[in-house]
């Protein structure tokens, strides 16, 4: 699995799993061979390789990248179902890898190559929430400044300060002496190095990877492929 | 007399009335800097004297442009919409803050916890039984671990030391999963599974962080492999694509494989172990039943490094094509290629299979090992079962040790049978034939008995669950 989002609102978590091309929901404190209590599955909902998606508990919907669109579903979408929407077209310049959603900005940011550019570096697209169709980005982040090289992992926003953070593979390979996680803004756009980095380079990460958040102990957790591992940081002055 | 308008006096006084208290400012910081006796440095310090009360060391000028020139109130023409002026205003703020951001690092923050389990986790096993040593891949620390055969860790003991190891980035290793010993040269071929896309080769005498021997470059997400000794192929599973690949033993590095078994009539299914029975020309491949239907033709994928190629799988799937199905066992010729449905199935709830890893074929008593992961069990089949068959025999319980084995070797030499569990740090070897809840004959231990395994094999992405305060940590 390369994916996994946790409501609190509805205490339910969901995972894509790209070889049966569906979405599950679980309850939240599920275990051991417990079934999921829905999942999205079926000719109609046109996923092809679902590897990430992204949960907004507030308005009920599930974000699903698929390489040049995204994919948007009901939160309790149950079987066959079609998605509400799709952002999708050469204006978007989308090669969606993640995202994730700000519900209280109301945006969507969404990370990977950018189709059409001189360089291979990664860069980070922002749309409104309910964008649809060919739709340019609002904003995007990318450039030498901004440090941004290989996104491909899982990452998360803080929206109550607007905060993106996500790992930065560096120079990609097995693992990366340069690997960090950083933090860019909501209401970045264009060449803008990150506000903070953390555990790099030259830090503890090999080869960072997912990221998620603990607001009420401060704490950034990132897992690390190369390590195998799962590291929690405690780092007040992000939130 | 010069004459003044009105507004140019209120825009003196207006800028008088700035101006004035950056004045006293000014004084007020020169005082403080040169005060003190003639002669002394005021900013000299004793060695080892407190530092003193906070003093004012420097003063830098505001700017006058374009602040204190500026009008005090931005003009907004009565004519612009609200959210244009918003717009420009965000886009100005994020320009300027473009500008002026330097980003703090903290690159030596340490975490304040770390999970990751110390020990080796064993994902597979195999036998060289001329030169009686068991080797196993750790799917944790990413190493090749070489005991005596005989090895055996007693109770009290924390582990086994192995007698060789490889590991490190230049070996390429990384959660690997599959194994297979060169019966002749004792070469160790590991899988790679998730990661590297490369199947990596050693010579038996090599040892610690070295390069492979001979590399291959082989379809993303390869598991199981088998090796037809005398026809010098090389079989290995895919899983991404629900394929087998077939490759000439000696491939090297970009070479094609020579056979391709894919295709929506083949039933592959998310494909794990493979067995092959060279005496009756048969292929049998455990699969998790996860399945997609692929588009004919598709597009394939390959990574920067490679060429064009031939016999390779088809990525490409059909949108929305994807189902559930049970676990299940298909049959093939061995020489099986293209869409070729199975000869037979083995599936169905009696079988009792639950993610089936790894497979080993007794060819003389016609018996088929399967590693049955969530079932925490070894199952043995008939060869010749088919449909919704039961086992003949079923390993399992808590004196066996068995606990989500995902490694099943058949050392017909000694009679022997080992398992690799992941679940919980050991190998552990039975009398060929085992049944039931037996002990072991021998217990290889990478950690104490009593230390979990944590489980954790590519941990992609982490989630938390606030209302437990628990992480969630998907592999």
């Amino acid at each position: 699995m390369h994916a996994i989002a946790y409501d609190e609102i509805h205490d339910e978590f969901f995972v894509p799993v790209p070889f049966p091309q569906a979405i599950l929901a679980f309850r939240g404190g599920a275990s051991g061979e417990e079934a999921p209590v829905r999942f999205i599955q079926g000719p109609r909902t046109g996923l092809a390789y679902p590897i990430r998606l992204a949960v907004d508990p507030v308005h009920n919907e599930i974000f699903v990248p698929q390489g040049d669109k995204v994919l948007v579903f009901p939160r309790d979408g149950q079987g066959d179902v079609a998605p509400l929407r799709v952002l999708g077209g050469p204006d978007t310049r989308l090669d969606s890898s993640a995202l994730a959603v700000d519900p209280l900005h109301n945006l969507l940011i969404v990370i990977g190559e950018l189709p059409g550019s001189d360089v291979e570096t990664d860069h980070i697209l922002i749309f409104n929430r309910t964008d649809q169709g060919n739709t340019k980005p609002k904003a995007i982040i990318g450039g030498p400044r901004s440090g941004l090289r290989n996104l491909s992992g899982p990452f998360t926003v803080y929206p109550p300060k607007g905060w993106i953070v996500l790992g930065d593979r560096g120079e990609g390979g097995l693992a990366s002496d340069v690997a960090y996680v950083g933090v860019w803004s909501v209401e970045d756009n264009g060449d803008v190095p990150p506000r903070w980095r953390i555990g790099g380079p030259h830090g503890v990460f090999q080869m960072p990877r997912g990221v998620t958040l603990n607001p009420k102990h401060q704490e950034i957790i990132v897992s690390d492929k190369r390590l195998n591992a799962v590291l929690t940081f405690h780092f007040p002055e992000f939130f | 007399m010069a004459i003044h308008s009105k507004s140019a006096t209120r825009e003196h006084r207006k800028r008088s009335q700035l101006l004035a208290p950056l004045g006293v400012l000014i004084c007020a910081a020169a005082a403080v800097l040169f005060s003190g006796s003639a002669g002394e440095d005021p900013l000299a310090l004793s060695p080892g004297a407190a530092a003193g009360p906070a003093r004012l060391v420097s003063v830098t000028p505001l700017p006058l442009e374009p602040a204190l020139d500026a009008p005090l109130c931005e003009w907004m023409p009565a004519s612009a919409s609200g959210s244009l002026v918003a717009s420009w205003r965000q886009e100005r703020r994020a320009a300027m803050a473009a500008a002026e951001r330097t980003t703090a690092d903290f690159p030596d923050l340490q975490p304040v916890r770390m999970i990751r389990d110390p020990y080796a986790a064993y994902s597979a096993v195999a036998v060289d039984p001329v030169r009686d040593e068991v080797v196993l891949t750790d799917e944790n620390l990413f190493q090749i671990l070489v005991y005596d055969r005989m090895d055996s860790t007693p109770p009290t003991a924390r582990m086994t030391e192995p007698k060789r190891m490889l590991g490190g980035l230049q070996t390429k290793i990384e959660f690997q999963c599959g194994l297979y010993i060169d019966p002749a040269s004792g070469d160790i071929y590991a899988v790679n599974n998730d990661t590297v896309d490369t199947l990596v080769i050693f010579d038996r005498n090599a040892r610690g962080n070295v390069p492979p021997t001979r590399e291959l470059y082989t379809p993303h997400g390869t598991f199981g492999i088998a090796v037809d000794e005398e026809a010098r192929e090389m079989f290995l599973t895919e899983q991404h694509d629900n394929a087998v690949v077939v490759f000439r033993k000696s491939a090297v590095k970009d070479e094609s494989p020579i056979r391709l078994l894919q295709g929506n009539r083949t039933r592959l299914q998310d494909p794990h172990g493979i067995a092959i029975d060279t005496k009756n020309r048969l292929m049998f491949i455990s699969n998790y039943g996860n399945s997609h239907r692929k588009k004919p033709g598709g597009s394939v994928y390959l990574p920067e490094r490679s060429g064009e190629k031939e016999n390779w799988p088809v990525r490409e799937h059909e949108p929305g094509s994807g189902t559930f199905s049970p676990p299940s066992i298909t049959v093939y010729p061995l020489d099986a290629s293209g869409n070729t449905p199975p000869l037979r199935v083995i599936e169905g709830p009696r079988t009792q299979m639950n993610w089936p890893a790894h497979l080993a074929i007794d060819v003389e008593r016609q018996e088929l090992y399967v590693a049955n992961d969530m079932g925490h069990s070894i199952l043995t089949f008939s060869t010749s079962a088919s449909g919704n068959a039961a086992p003949i025999r079923v390993l399992q319980g808590p004196k066996t040790l068995i606990k989500n084995p995902t490694g099943v070797f058949l050392d017909t030499e000694n009679d022997e049978l080992w398992v690799a569990s992941f679940g919980n740090h050991t190998a552990t070897v039975f009398p060929r034939g085992a049944s039931g809840d037996v002990e072991p004959l021998r217990v290889i231990r990478s950690g104490p008995l009593d230390e979990p395994a944590l489980g954790i094999g590519n941990p992609h992405p982490v989630a938390y669950d606030s209302k437990r305060e628990e992480i969630l940590v998907p592999n």
